[in-house]
């Protein structure tokens, strides 16, 4: 086993010394990454600026605006009334919420008072969403008004401060917006819709399937080297030889998944400390399954580009098949062909992990699937590489 | 002749009916340089790939220090080196690296493979450029770092298949140096070439190979003899006269 370990390593080496090889492999995951980031950046919900023209000094339109800071998705922008109408006119800005002057004391009074929507046309879909937002928090704000004007009138002439008024309808409206009578519940029909964990299980097993091109390379550049009929000479045996490149395409494979990984992991915080180590593993497995196959190739093929092509052709069938990028009718003719896709098990347990929170003991199907195509594709390319010319 | 080191039996080998090797027998004594001379698709390098356990023969076998090549091959391989014709290593290694790497396959530890790497590149006149990766190196250069590797792990055979091919005077002394050095150290050397005089100055005895089989045998001076005066003749004008044509046609 030892000179398995030393051809794995030294294959490695030269990857390691191939400048532009390993910045393309290493590479190409982080800017894979960088675009998954672009496209959904972890933007899954709604969030948008609020530009707002405060023109009044008191505690009421403060209470307003710490209660639209309050809300995770929008971020307040105090601006001028001239420098938002300079831009509400340059279209730079499409809706501008103006607070007027004498809004904190007419509520004082508890007179009625108004807030506008300066609006460019229609103001855009995100204004409309924000003026909803705001006019949510109107509502509550009026709400708690109207019941301290009428608490206040029940109360009047028994020497009851306002501010006491004030606080215990507050504290009142505060329960009953905790313990609402009407709830709104959120139900998910099918995976969680983050686009992230949706498409990272089919982008890990695409990177995974690069193992087999890679390893498929392997033997017929040490062919074309000259290499491998001096290492037949030697007391390598050609069991130890294809140990080492099944290794060798094994790390290289697992190496690039690694990265999506921990970027995704760092980034996107899709994991939890032991649904990493479980997505690790199916990654490990599958890169060995996907090295195997890479083997099967290499066996048989006698020029680096017909390793090349048929790698290629492998691996878009593979994809293909397994409805990684679309899910096929169940029941239908194409849904029974994803059973004969590796990618298909790998993806249900990278999904499985990912997108359903499951644990290692629930992909164990999938896991055994993916290792008994690494045991019969490594015995298959042994079987191959004694019967073709030139093999043993 | 000396004791046999290898013993070749009635060696045959086909090609899509094209017979490379048609039966072939001959002996070479331990610590002998014995040459295989003839053009290129004689059946030298098929009959040394066949001899390095490369090829299976279609018939006939090989007996190389008393192993049988068909019944063990792996204990033939544990007494060979062998320098291909072609460059036959990692240029985005050094020429320490490859020999590092070919020692660890012929059985080495990672100490031991380091330092009998370090002296064979002394040997060859290589070690200030130990370091350097060997695509850097000159044609010549290679083609002693395509020597020094089928020398890591002591063989008691060496075939050497061309290995002066297109290189410049100091590297061809440089090799040719290093295989009477060799045989005088005890190693066996089968040695094929196209070059007579290279044949006539190291080989201890010869056989001139023409359309797979061996048509004469003997030392250069006895070959050389049977056509007129050794010190006038040359093995080219025996190749000439045994086969009707130039050897480099």
């Amino acid at each position: 086993m030892k000179r398995a370990f030393t051809v794995a390593l030294r294959e490695v080496r030269s990857y390691l010394q191939d400048k532009a090889d390993l910045a393309f492999s290493l590479l190409l995951p982080i800017a894979i990454f960088a675009l998954i980031y672009g496209a959904f950046g972890g933007q899954t919900s709604f969030s948008s600026t609020v530009p707002i023209v405060n023109e009044d000094a008191g505690a009421y339109s403060a209470q307003l605006l710490d209660r639209l800071r309050a809300m995770d998705n929008l971020d307040i922008q105090l601006l001028s009334a001239a420098d938002a109408n300079t831009k509400l006119n340059d279209s730079t800005l499409l809706m501008v919420t103006f607070i007027p002057p004498d809004f904190s004391t007419r509520l004082a009074a508890s007179q009625p008072v108004q807030l506008t929507f300066k609006e460019r046309g229609n103001g855009g879909m995100a204004s409309q969403i924000v003026a909803a937002i705001i006019r949510g928090v109107v509502a509550e704000m009026n709400q708690s008004f109207q019941v301290q004007a009428q608490v206040k009138g029940l109360v009047a002439g028994q020497n009851i401060p306002d501010e006491l008024i004030q606080t215990a309808v507050d504290k009142f409206v505060e329960r009953e917006a905790s313990a609402p009578l009407v709830e709104v519940a959120e139900t998910t029909v099918g995976s969680k819709p983050d686009p992230v964990s949706r498409f990272l299980p089919g982008i890990l097993t695409m990177f995974v399937l690069f193992a087999i091109t890679l390893t498929a390379q392997t033997v017929v550049e040490e062919r074309r080297k000259g290499t491998l009929e001096r290492l037949l000479t030697t007391r390598l045996t050609a069991g130890q030889l294809f140990a080492g490149k099944f290794l060798s395409g094994l790390l290289r494979g697992f190496v690039q998944t690694v990265i999506l990984l921990v970027l995704s992991y760092a980034v996107f915080q899709l994991f939890t400390p032991l649904s990493f180590l479980w997505a690790l593993i199916i990654a490990l497995v599958f890169a060995a399954a996907a090295s195997a196959l890479g083997l099967v190739i290499a066996a048989i093929a006698r020029t680096p580009d017909q390793a090349i092509w048929i790698s290629v052709v492998v691996t878009n069938v593979t994809v293909l098949l397994s409805g990684t990028f679309f899910t096929p009718a169940p029941g239908s003719f194409f849904d029974k062909l994803t059973h004969f896709s590796l990618n298909t098990y790998a993806n249900d347990a990278f999904v499985a992990i990912i997108s359903k929170g499951e644990t290692i003991a629930a992909v164990g199907n999938e896991l055994t699937v993916i290792a008994g195509v690494m045991v019969v594709a490594l015995v298959i390319s042994r079987l191959l590489f004694k019967a073709v010319p030139g093999g043993r | 002749m000396l004791e046999p080191f290898v013993v070749i039996e009635n060696l045959r080998k086909s090609f899509n009916g094209n017979k490379a090797v048609n039966g072939v027998s001959f002996s070479i004594g331990k610590s002998e340089i014995f040459g295989l001379l003839g053009p290129n698709g004689a059946g030298k390098t098929t009959t040394i790939r066949i001899l390095s356990t490369v090829l299976p023969p279609d018939s006939g076998d090989v007996k190389v220090g008393g192993h049988s090549l068909r019944k063990d091959p792996a204990a033939v391989r544990a007494l060979i080196g062998v320098c291909p014709q072609e460059l036959a290593f990692y240029p985005d290694l050094s020429a320490l690296d490859n020999l590092i790497f070919f020692g660890r396959m012929v059985g080495l530890e990672g100490a031991e493979a380091r330092s009998q790497a370090m002296a064979k590149l002394e040997l060859m006149g290589l070690a200030e450029r130990a370091r350097n990766k060997v695509d850097k190196y000159s044609g010549g250069m290679k083609r002693r770092v395509n020597l020094a590797i089928a020398l890591m792990g002591h063989p008691e055979l060496l075939f050497l298949d061309e290995p002066t091919v297109g290189i410049d005077p100091q590297s061809r002394n440089n090799i040719y140096e290093t295989i009477v050095g060799l045989r005088k150290n005890g190693m066996t050397v089968l040695y094929t070439t196209h070059y007579m005089e290279e044949a006539d100055r190291l080989c201890d005895r010869v056989a001139i190979m023409d359309a797979g089989q061996i048509i004469a045998m003997d030392s250069p001076h006895n070959l050389k003899g049977q056509i007129g005066s050794p010190d006038k003749v040359t093995l080219e004008d025996v190749f000439l006269k045994l086969t009707g044509r130039s050897l480099r046609d």
